[in-house]
């Protein structure tokens, strides 16, 4: 018999926990980056499953995830681009010396 | 037991170890290799769900390209945290454990705080008024095509907008870091 | 007729302004030329209604508020002629007599604006025919007191008296104050022929009473009855003048009128006439036995004062509304009369005042000794001069009514016979005490005696011939509502009050004239104990300033403390509090993004919960 559906957003929500903790806590801005690709990957689980289980017949949760990767491809290279400049300029990618727009 | 348990075992074991060494591998470049593991097995996930083209774009795109993108960073930017400490190779699980629970300078709130975001959810999760049977699937590579090209052809157009931005963004971006070099580094 | 008060207000402002460049002569004719004309306007007052002319009676709108109607308006009847008469009388001469005695000083002009300002004040109270003017003109004589008292404020004790005096009688207003609330609410309006309506339909309500007793409050302190009395000792660092017509004839005389013109009131609540008689009996006893004691010539004269305003009180109180009037009257002529005898005494002596330094002054200053003389008589009550007629009543309206003040009052005329006496022997007799003080002694100038004679004409004569003067009886003219509070003369009292009064001379004669120095300080160590406590005045000054000056300065102290710690910590706290939190909060735009995002996740947490618990 086929999974039940909540198998996967489980699935889901503990990656994204995951991802998020990550994102928080690490300092290494490649990493948080990384932790932020775990993050939208959960997401997409999360629209497939959806799509799969409650409209099986429509494509709406596929073209999104399609989206969503399409996206997060542009926002790592973007972020990684960045990324190398700060650490060309100060040799650190410590996010937390990272602080000049303090208030 | 069936097929579809094992294998959904085996790639959620896959992907939640993953994503924790991702986070919490002192070796940036562990994180970066456990990364395209996740990557791969979420593509695993897909296919179950019967998402076929998805699983492909998956590999390629995120598998392929970000991964990519990213062991780029890496090489070009971390000098330190490539070779590495020696000693961190050695460490326990429990000891790296503790060493990722703990940030700098939040101490435990992010874990804290992503801890109640996954109790939260799983909560709300069981809540679920769930339908247990999916229906048949009944979608093809052809239909994606055939959606994206009508139904959701603005955010398609859109999407590739956004791609050449990003594209030209990136250039501008390390061109004009290239050039100041040139100029003696003078930043 | 209403020229009266205003007169001398008018003088007051013109000596304001222009005082300084009229001179030393003409500025203080001014003043006397405005009050002697007010005193011919009530003398032929008097006469017209002595024709039988109706009481005088003149208003002006003066404001409305809500349903009350104010007018403002001065009236003149029998009472107002008896007493407005003897008014314009004294201050006319005092004023003449002060153009000697302040010769010199350095704020001559300021004494004259004010003492005329003073008359104005007294005259508007005596002739306002509602309490809002009388209130008015009680509050100038106030003002003029204060001022006057601390005339010479260069020294800081005066001006201290002068605060003493304006605290104290202010104590009293607020009496004034509470009635005037409580009158205007329970009867709807302020003119007193209203109030006299209202009150006879509700004799004996508790308003009537507790109006009643709030004016006599006010009175207590503007006659300086107990306990109200401290500040009129104090009052005599004023210079004699003023002494002379505030703190004897007028002002303090203005208590009692309080109480004659609301008679009506008391009349209507027996409470609130013996709680009268009683505080004027008391006082009456008090202030005379202090006053025997006393070193001061001027302080003698004004525990005098206190004592025969102690009578006028205690006159009303048993009903003899006519021998009270009429002693304010009398009292008025022979206190100043004494005041200025003991100014021209004091002037003649460069500012001596202590009696143990005088002595043996009567052939340097006959006019004066004279004088002074008979004011004693007068005051101490031996026919015919005129304090006999007035204090004769009063006794005879205590008899009848309470035996208990009779005898108060005839102890009281046997203490005040023999203080006056003691007085007049150790200041005009025996052998001049102060060689050095004595060189200086001469008579004073005639700007100076004349009223002294002036007023000694009235002190001998009026008793005898008021009923000429007025056309009838005394207690007929002052005869208050229907009835003429006559009471049948009765040769016990006569007997009693001349005797008392002849047996005080003897005996102040006797102590003071023959027996030795050595032999009267043998008594006073003999009786060491009460000496110290007569001479202490009872303590009473003691008494206040432990209980009230302290207390109220420690009430300062605390409210000071409140309002730095507790209200000042309040306002500053919340600014600091509104400090701290905005430091706080502007941790949160530290520049970590990773902060950003902890709230972020922070706020999605919240919002599940929140969502969960409306039951989203």
């Amino acid at each position: 018999m086929p999974l039940p559906l909540p198998y996967f957003l489980v699935l889901g929500a503990l990656m994204f926990a995951v991802g998020a903790w990550g994102a928080l806590s690490r300092s290494n801005a490649v990493r948080v980056l990384m932790s932020i690709e775990l993050m939208l990957n959960a997401v997409n689980i999360n629209l497939v499953a959806f799509n799969r289980y409650l409209t099986p017949s429509e494509l709406t949760g596929q073209i999104f995830s399609i989206f969503v990767i399409t996206i997060a491809a542009a926002e790592a290279a973007l972020g990684l681009a960045i990324v190398l400049m700060i650490a060309r300029r100060r040799g650190a990618i410590d996010i937390n010396k990272i602080n000049t727009l303090r208030g | 037991m069936s097929l579809q348990v094992v294998a959904f075992a085996v790639l959620a074991a896959l992907i939640l170890y993953g994503s924790y060494k991702v986070v919490a591998s002192p070796l940036i470049t562990h994180s970066a290799l456990f990364l395209a593991l996740v990557l791969v097995s979420v593509a695993g996930v897909f296919l179950m769900l019967d998402a076929v083209f998805l699983a492909v774009v998956q590999v390629l795109v995120y598998a392929g390209a970000v991964m990519a993108v990213i062991i780029f960073a890496i090489m070009l930017s971390e000098q330190r945290e490539i070779g590495g400490d020696p000693s961190a190779q050695r460490m326990g699980f429990g000891e790296e454990l503790r060493r990722a629970l703990r940030s700098r300078h939040w101490g435990l709130l992010p874990a804290a705080a992503a801890a109640l975001l996954a109790v939260l959810a799983i909560a709300g999760i069981g809540r679920l008024a769930a339908p247990a049977a999916p229906g048949a699937a009944s979608t093809s590579v052809a239909d994606v095509g055939r959606a994206l090209l009508t139904d959701y052809l603005v955010p398609f157009e859109i999407a590739s907008a956004v791609l050449l931005a990003a594209v030209i963004g990136a250039i501008v971006l390390t061109a004009r870091e290239g050039s100041d070099a040139r100029d003696g580094g003078r930043s | 007729m209403w020229l009266i008060p205003v007169l001398p207000f008018a003088a007051s402002a013109v000596l304001l302004f222009f005082g300084r460049r009229l001179g030393a002569v003409l500025g203080p004719l001014v003043g006397a030329a405005a009050t002697g004309t007010s005193f011919v306007l009530s003398l032929l007052g008097l006469l017209a209604l002595r024709g039988g002319a109706p009481a005088y009676h003149a208003q002006i709108r003066w404001a409305e508020v809500g349903d009350l109607s104010i007018r403002m308006g001065f009236m003149f009847d029998k009472l107002e002629a008896a007493v407005v008469t003897m008014v314009t009388f004294a201050s006319f001469f005092i004023q003449l007599y002060a153009m000697g005695y302040m010769r010199g000083d350095a704020k001559y002009n300021r004494f004259f604006t004010i003492v005329s300002l003073f008359t104005a004040g007294m005259l508007t109270t005596v002739m306002a025919d509602n309490l809002l003017l009388f209130t008015l003109g009680w509050e100038i004589m106030g003002f003029a007191s204060f001022s006057l008292i601390g005339h010479w404020f260069e020294k800081i004790e005066n001006a201290w008296a002068a605060f003493k005096a304006f605290v104290t009688t202010r104590i009293g207003d607020l009496g004034l104050m509470a009635a005037m609330f409580l009158l205007a609410a329970q009867a709807g309006t302020l003119q007193f022929d209203g109030i006299f309506e209202a009150v006879e339909g509700a004799a004996g309500a508790w308003w009537v009473t507790l109006a009643a007793l709030f004016l006599f409050w006010a009175a207590v302190g503007k006659s300086a009855q107990l306990p109200l009395h401290v500040w009129l000792p104090d009052a005599m660092a004023g210079p004699t003048p003023v002494s002379a017509l505030i703190h004897a004839a007028t002002m303090v005389a203005a208590g009692v009128f309080l109480v004659a013109r609301n008679y009506a009131l008391f009349e209507a609540s027996g409470t609130a006439l013996d709680v009268v008689a009683w505080v004027g009996g008391v006082t009456l006893l008090f202030a005379a036995v202090v006053a025997v004691l006393q070193e001061d010539i001027k302080k003698v004269l004004a525990y005098s004062t206190m004592s025969q305003l102690g009578y006028m009180m205690m006159a009303l109180g048993v009903g003899g509304y006519a021998a009270g009037v009429f002693h304010v009257v009398t009292h008025g002529y022979f206190k100043a009369l004494l005041f200025l005898g003991a100014g021209s005494v004091i002037h003649a002596l460069h500012h001596e005042q202590n009696m143990h330094r005088m002595g043996g002054l009567f052939r340097r200053m006959p006019v004066t000794a004279v004088t002074f003389i008979i004011g004693m008589l007068a005051l101490a009550g031996i026919p015919p001069f005129a304090g006999y007629y007035s204090k004769d009543e009063i006794l005879l309206a205590a008899y009848e009514a309470n035996s208990a003040l009779f005898w108060i009052g005839s102890v009281g005329a046997l203490l005040t016979a023999f203080y006056m006496t003691r007085a007049v022997v150790l200041t005009f007799f025996g052998r001049p005490r102060d060689k050095h003080v004595f060189e200086h002694a001469h008579e004073s100038p005639a700007v100076m005696t004349v009223p002294l004679l002036a007023l000694a004409v009235p002190s001998l004569l009026y008793g005898l011939l008021a009923p000429q003067l007025l056309g009838q009886p005394v207690h007929q003219w002052l005869a208050f509502g229907g009835h003429a509070a006559h009471h049948e003369p009765s040769s016990f009292v006569m007997a009693v009050a001349t005797g008392v009064a002849v047996a005080g001379i003897l005996l102040g004669a006797v102590v003071f004239g023959v027996v030795p120095a050595a032999s009267r300080k043998a008594v006073i160590s003999a009786l060491r104990p009460l000496y110290t406590v007569i001479k202490n005045k009872f303590y009473f000054d003691e008494l206040y300033q432990a209980v009230f000056v302290r207390g109220t300065r420690a009430l300062a102290g605390v409210a000071g403390v409140v309002d730095r710690y507790v209200i000042d910590g309040l306002v500053n706290g919340a600014a600091a509090l509104t400090v701290f939190i905005g430091s706080q909060t502007r941790r949160l735009t530290n520049g970590f993004a990773q902060a950003y995002m902890l709230v972020l996740v922070g706020g999605v947490v919240l919002g599940i919960i929140v969502f969960q618990a409306i039951g989203g």
